[in-house]
């Protein structure tokens, strides 16, 4: 199973001590990775198919990333393939542009329904996985949700019906990370995420892994989906959950 | 009746023609005004006793602050005679520190009884305004419902914080609260009327008590239900994240 971290802050924050950490725990993941952040409201990714561990090393490239991407928002996804080729193509995060941003996403779970859907709009380039089917499901609903819904749109209602509707068209485990460059949406229906604030490593910014048993000694909190709901969204701005409601 | 405007938007935005739209719009308030923002997470405060509107000129330093302010949220108070405040310092918006950040508070609107609130927390907003004591009394709530549950959602605790003020102090608000990253609009009287707009970097978001907004475009009203206890609204970037009822 791949696992996901995102690091979300009040101001531009590198994360050069966390990446390797969680690079490191998350090791048995070896169909690629990705690193997703923002620079001046667009969304840049540097992805590779290659191990991110070898030889007992972590992957040169993903060591310097790591030191020298700084965002408010930074996403990385550690591979372990389940649907789709292993190349730089299927590599997460995924980038489409819509409602007037980029967005990154970066699917943790297991969805063969959704291979088959077709999007109307424009696809993720030369990637055929249950994740890249997964964004552009969602970039459509949204996006056709902006069209109907009465003014003005709420963001977290619009992603909650859209996940919702997705759940039930094309059922799968799905858990991923979804951001526009100044929130950070985190869906899980299958697996935990784990989450802490307030460390003062931290100074200020916030952290959230798919591992169980976070990034740190210090103490993490568990969410996950309540056993009699469909799912859990949290919506993350600078170092604060706004927002976390069961589906 | 005071007015306020708040912008949000995804990048630094500077607020060149909106800030002068606004004040024209609220030249009856004549009792001073202000501005705040955010330069990286600092809450930065400018503000004035003098009119914002005379001489069919806007007040010149609140011109030059339009023109060279630059944040992802703007927040403006143009005050009436009413609210008394008549000193700078009176005025909003206020700024005060806590929960890891620096937040901005200006409001509207008509409440008893709240002068005599004495906060437990420090620092004590060194003014005899009863909008400082509401700031005062929000943060209280939200730092007590943040040691309780360190990891409750921001929305949720405002909303907590807002009922229990509505239930102590009964009255007639409208405010904006706001940190760097995400500004919260509440009201339970006077509608609010927002509109989103695309600028060159990209989209903005508008918010102002201004009753018919501040262009010709259409501006949708925010109305609080009269059967619940007001709205509350979550802004982050160009984007309303949630609105519901309190």
């Amino acid at each position: 199973m791949c696992d996901l971290f995102a690091l979300s802050a009040k101001k531009d924050y590198s994360a050069p001590e966390f990446l390797p950490i969680f690079a490191v725990r998350a090791k048995k993941n070896m169909d690629g990775w990705g690193i997703g952040f923002f620079r001046k409201q667009h969304a840049l990714v540097e992805k590779s198919a290659e191990q991110i561990f070898h030889s007992g090393q972590l992957h040169d490239s993903f060591q310097r990333l790591a030191r020298v991407v700084k965002s408010r928002i930074i996403i990385c996804h550690l591979r372990f393939r389940t649907s789709g080729l292993v190349d730089e193509c299927h590599a997460h995060p995924f980038v489409l542009k819509f409602g007037g941003h980029d967005w990154l996403f970066a699917h943790n779970g297991k969805a063969p329904a959704i291979e088959s859907y077709k999007s109307s709009g424009i696809a993720i380039k030369d990637a055929i996985s249950d994740s890249a089917r997964a964004f552009e499901y969602l970039r459509d609903c949204m996006e056709d949700h902006h069209r109907h819904d009465e003014k003005p749109e709420k963001l977290f209602n619009t992603l909650a019906d859209s996940i919702s509707q997705m759940i039930d068209q094309y059922p799968g485990d799905y858990n991923f990370l979804l951001s526009n460059g100044h929130l950070l949406f985190a869906f899980t229906n299958h697996r935990q995420f784990m989450f802490m604030k307030g460390s003062e490593k931290l100074k200020g910014a916030f952290l959230l892994t798919t591992l169980a048993r976070g990034l740190t000694k210090e103490k993490w909190l568990r969410v996950a989906k309540a056993t009699n709901r469909r799912g859990l969204l949290l919506a993350i701005s600078g170092n604060d959950v706004i927002l976390h409601q069961s589906i | 009746m005071c007015d306020i405007l708040a912008i949000s938007a995804g990048y630094n935005y500077t607020p060149k023609d909106y800030l002068p739209i606004f004040a024209e719009k609220s030249s009856e308030n004549m009792n001073g005004w202000g501005i705040g923002f955010f330069r990286e997470d600092k809450a930065l405060v400018e503000k004035s006793a003098e009119q914002v509107f005379s001489d069919q000129q806007v007040h010149e330093s609140f011109q030059r602050l339009a023109r060279v302010i630059d944040s992802r949220i703007i927040i403006s108070h143009i005050n009436c005679p009413k609210s008394g405040g008549h000193h700078s310092a009176q005025l909003h918006p206020f700024n005060l520190t806590f929960l890891d950040h620096d937040w901005l508070f200006a409001q509207v609107g008509v409440v008893e009884n709240i002068n005599a609130y004495q906060t437990r927390e420090t620092p004590r907003l060194e003014v005899d305004v009863y909008t400082a004591r509401i700031f005062e009394y929000l943060r209280d709530q939200l730092v007590l419902l943040h040691h309780k549950n360190p990891y409750i959602s921001v929305y949720i605790a405002l909303r907590i914080a807002i009922q229990e003020l509505l239930d102590d102090y009964p009255g007639k608000y409208t405010f904006f609260l706001a940190n760097e990253s995400f500004l919260f609009a509440f009201c339970n009287f006077r509608q609010l009327m927002i509109l989103k707009v695309s600028e060159s970097m990209g989209d903005i978001l508008l918010v102002t008590s201004v009753k018919e907004g501040l262009s010709r475009t259409d501006w949708h009203p925010i109305t609080p239900d009269p059967q619940s206890l007001g709205e509350l609204l979550v802004i982050a970037g160009p984007d309303v994240l949630y609105a519901g009822d309190v």
